[in-house]
């Protein structure tokens, strides 16, 4: 037997063994010293720290460490932010640099059953700052920055319902009235020109969505939105509105959570859902239910919540419909009724106002201001359009069309628009159809509304 | 000589009664045990007592067969503990990588070395069929266990393949829906073929169960036992292929030649290429330790490096499986890109001809080039016609992988590596 060429072996045996044992050491080392890791020690040493007695020392020493996390099924999340943000329900921390920092609002929105990135983003499994907060490839939601954190608010509360996030609620007012629906559709209503905006918050973040407002085509090469003139809040609250569009909700516990009872809420769910189709109040409304006007004499508010809940339960034989009101909701409502005699609410309802004013309200409603301009003015660009190349202004409609005309214009739309110069490429706006958007209802009151334009007294002139 | 520490250890617990109960000949000390220890252990005697020196040079195999072998080893162990934390459904298997990254003890580390040893089999077993064919090693008598070396090759493709949809990811998922977009232009059977793959027509969670059951119970299996069945033919075949072994070989006297009133003894019955044991003594020496230690220390290379490309390199993840926004372009995994560059010229010659015609070559190769010259030996020159034209196809298929892999960008568009060019934004419209 050759022993110097076995010997060579155990040669070989000890350097590959020591390199496989110190990989298999290193992997382990990589895989136990996590980033989280110092964060704890850090919160355990400031603990004990603060500690005065022998106890509270005894106590914080026998902190764990480890992976913390709040696990939420109803949200499809699991959140390990608290892995390192140890101190978030601790108001004594209030000030600390993070990740120590203390956290408020523990109290409309518990931690232990709402995480914390249902509303600030990132990725709630990660356990590492970068993945964590989610600027990484590969992961498309990274944190909302704070400064547009009231977006998030939208996932469950109306965004006028919530007196706390006053920037949501001017957003949502100033899409309505820049006409963003005449090409873009968000919930399923709006036109056909622009990209759907349900789930624009989950694509785009908010530098983009600015560029994009004030220059479409810098982002969006070959974008035919004309650029936006907002003011810098405005800009701010729009894009802010476009964030909170994630098509995400919170079901269940959430939902019944979601409405922030208060009066103004039971008015608009009051109006939305068409209770005046039934009921009456200062003698405008329907006949089949009982009048409302003094409702809050009669009735105690536990009889109206257990009648919102099931009319049937407590008024046997009624005839109004399980509306499927959620607590909160049926809370609303109930605050509304008990005070509606101080409310004067009928001259703000909106089956008593004129089709005009309601035709106006349609306009708004549907984005038509974006490309007839505020009022039908008209004035947006539409290049190479004989029509001055500019969307025709609609303030005198009425001498070119009937009222059916009109209406029969609208439901039908107009897809070619004459072109100034044939050699141009045609004008990129037409008028889409809108009859499978807009009720009939409403288109009638739309051309009510836009016969209405043309200048009293202008006939006389001729 | 004094025996060092760890050997008069070992020799300790081997004479205890426990040692004895498990090791019949423990540490060989002469040449009869050295021969007893591999007959009579378990694990060794699928391995010759004697070995032929030209078999253990490392500039022959390369020890690519082997490496496979220890690589498919990896691949079960870290496996199977992965299986222990995965679910194979469309909600949570995404999840479960996620928290295997973020909170399982070392489920990083075992998704990559998992996802490295795959890719490294991928290639290694690539590189073992390529030594086989330019060794002449495939010639008779072992024309067989190339074919089942080529399937078991294809066996390998298969396990990559559907472990591949198995993260949920975007990569997983389109990667696997232009895989079988391509089996799905075979003529007739293709759409059968892609259908009974999916369970369904898009890649969904009926794909995933599939996938998940063939990747971790069906193919594991089907290769285990073609394994078995490569390694014992090995041995069966006469050992690993070496120069001038035909003449080596004892004419086989036939069966029905022999006297047929006498009663036979196991090795009279034996195929005459099984290795001549003292035909050419000073060819062969002992497989403990000559053998058997190479091979061991041949598995530390292996585990060094997969774990140091575990340690270093996460194994990819991307978003969440998306249908309705594919990547531009949806790539198959590298080993069917030089494939789906064929498919972009034409489906049907691409995808189906000239695979099928490929596959069907490999097969047949031993049965049609069965001429016994040139075995055992690198590039023989009398066998230039075959390796030529072997050598064209293995280069053609490098070629197009690489154009595949680097050269395709947006559109399967001819893009060049070397030029960072700005990703094109995301279009809504």
């Amino acid at each position: 037997m050759d022993t110097g060429s076995v010997r060579k072996f155990y040669g070989w045996f000890t350097v590959l063994g020591l390199l496989v044992g110190g990989l298999v050491v290193l992997g382990y080392y990589k895989d136990e010293y996590r980033e989280w890791r110092q964060y704890q020690l850090k919160f355990i040493a400031e603990e004990t720290r603060r500690a005065t007695t022998p106890e509270q020392k005894a106590l914080a020493a026998a902190i764990p460490v480890g992976v913390r996390q709040i696990v939420l099924p109803d949200l499809h999340r699991v959140d390990r932010c608290t892995t390192c943000h140890l101190a978030v329900e601790d108001p004594s921390y209030g000030g600390y640099p993070q990740p120590l920092a203390y956290h408020p609002l523990h109290d409309q929105h518990p931690f232990e059953k709402f995480g914390c990135t249902i509303c600030h983003g990132g990725q709630g499994r990660a356990t590492t700052l970068a993945d964590a907060h989610g600027y990484v490839a590969h992961w498309d939601q990274p944190m909302l920055p704070l400064r547009y954190i009231q977006a998030s608010c939208a996932k469950c509360h109306e965004a006028a319902d919530n007196p706390s996030a006053p920037e949501l609620a001017l957003g949502q007012q100033v899409f309505e009235q820049a006409g963003c629906r005449g090409c873009h559709k968000l919930g399923g209503v709006g036109g056909i020109f622009g990209p759907e905006l349900d789930k624009v918050g989950t694509r785009r973040s908010a530098d983009w969505l600015k560029k994009h407002f004030l220059t479409p085509a810098a982002v969006t090469a070959g974008s035919g939105m004309p650029p936006q003139k907002l003011s810098e809040p405005d800009l701010e609250a729009v894009t802010l509105f476009m964030l909170s569009q994630t098509g995400e909700s919170a079901p269940g516990y959430y939902a019944s959570m979601r409405v922030i009872p208060s009066a103004d809420e039971g008015q608009q769910l009051f109006q939305q859902k068409g209770c005046i189709g039934c009921h009456s109040v200062g003698g405008q409304g329907g006949k089949i239910g009982p009048a409302l006007d003094d409702v809050g004499l009669r009735r105690a508010p536990s009889w109206m919540m257990q009648h919102f809940r099931d009319p049937q339960s407590v008024t046997p034989g009624s005839v109004m419909p399980k509306f499927g009101f959620t607590e909160s909701e049926a809370r609303a409502l109930t605050e509304f009724l008990v005070h509606l005699k101080e409310r004067k609410v009928a001259s703000t309802l909106p089956s008593l106002i004129s089709p005009i004013d309601r035709g106006h309200g349609t306009y708004v409603k549907y984005g038509c201001t974006g490309c007839h301009g505020p009022d039908g003015r008209g004035g947006v660009p539409n290049p190479n359009s004989k029509t001055a190349e500019l969307v025709p202004d609609l303030i005198h409609v009425a001498d070119g069309f009937t009222k059916d005309e009109l209406k029969a214009r609208i439901t039908n739309g107009q897809r070619e628009i004459p072109s100034l110069d044939p050699k141009r490429p045609p004008p990129p706006l037409y008028m889409p159809p809108w009859g499978s958007t807009i009720p009939e209802a409403e288109i009638d009151d739309l051309a009510a509304y836009l016969i209405s334009l043309k200048p009293k007294g202008e006939n006389l002139g001729f | 000589m004094n025996a060092p520490l760890p050997k008069s250890l070992w020799r300790m617990f081997q004479r205890s009664r426990v040692g004895r109960s498990i090791f019949r000949v423990g540490l060989p000390e002469s040449n009869l045990e050295r021969s007893q220890a591999m007959v009579s252990s378990f694990l060794l005697h699928i391995q010759p007592a004697k070995v032929n020196k030209h078999s253990l040079k490392p500039g022959y195999t390369l020890g690519l067969g082997l490496i496979s072998l220890y690589l498919f080893f990896i691949l079960i162990g870290t496996g199977t503990l992965l299986m222990f934390y995965y679910v194979p459904s469309t909600e949570r298997a995404y999840d479960t990588m996620k928290d295997l990254q973020f909170v399982v003890s070392a489920g990083l580390l075992l998704r990559n070395m998992h996802r490295w040893s795959a890719h490294l089999m991928v290639l290694f077993v690539m590189l073992h069929l390529c030594r086989v064919f330019y060794t002449g090693a495939y010639k008779p008598p072992r024309e067989f266990n190339w074919v089942i070396g080529v399937v078991l090759f294809l066996l390998t493709l298969g396990l990559s393949f559907t472990g591949y949809l198995l993260p949920w990811d975007q990569l997983a998922f389109w990667a696997i829906t232009v895989g079988t977009s391509i089996a799905g232009y075979a003529p007739i059977i293709g759409p059968k073929v892609k259908y009974l793959l999916l369970g369904g027509n898009i890649v969904g969670q009926e794909a995933l169960t599939r996938f998940y059951a063939l990747h971790v119970i069906v193919l594991p299996a089907v290769a285990g036992l073609m394994l078995s069945v490569h390694l014992w033919r090995v041995r069966k075949d006469g050992g690993l292929s070496r120069p001038g072994e035909a003449e080596d070989t004892v004419e086989r006297i036939p069966l029905e030649a022999l006297p047929q009133n006498k009663s036979y003894g196991l090795m009279e019955l034996a195929r005459g290429t099984t290795p001549q044991v003292g035909k050419n003594p000073e060819d062969e020496v002992f497989s403990w330790p000559h053998l058997v230690f190479r091979e061991m220390i041949l598995f530390l290379i292996v585990a060094a490096v997969v774990l140091f490309l575990a340690i270093f390199w996460n194994a990819p993840l991307e978003q969440f499986a998306n249908p309705i926004h594919p990547p531009n372009p949806a790539k198959a995994p590298w080993y069917f890109l030089g494939l789906q560059e064929l498919v972009s010229y034409s489906a049907f010659w691409g995808g189906v001809v000239v695979p099928g015609l490929l596959v069907t070559a490999l097969m047949l190769l031993p049965y049609f080039d069965r001429k016994r010259v040139g075995v055992g030996e690198w590039f023989a020159r009398e066998r230039w016609a075959a390796i030529s034209v072997f050598t064209v196809c293995l280069v053609a298929a490098i070629i197009f992988t690489i154009i595949g892999t680097l050269f395709r960008g947006p559109n399967w568009g001819w893009v060049e590596p070397w030029k960072t060019e700005q990703p094109p934004a995301l279009e809504e419209h």
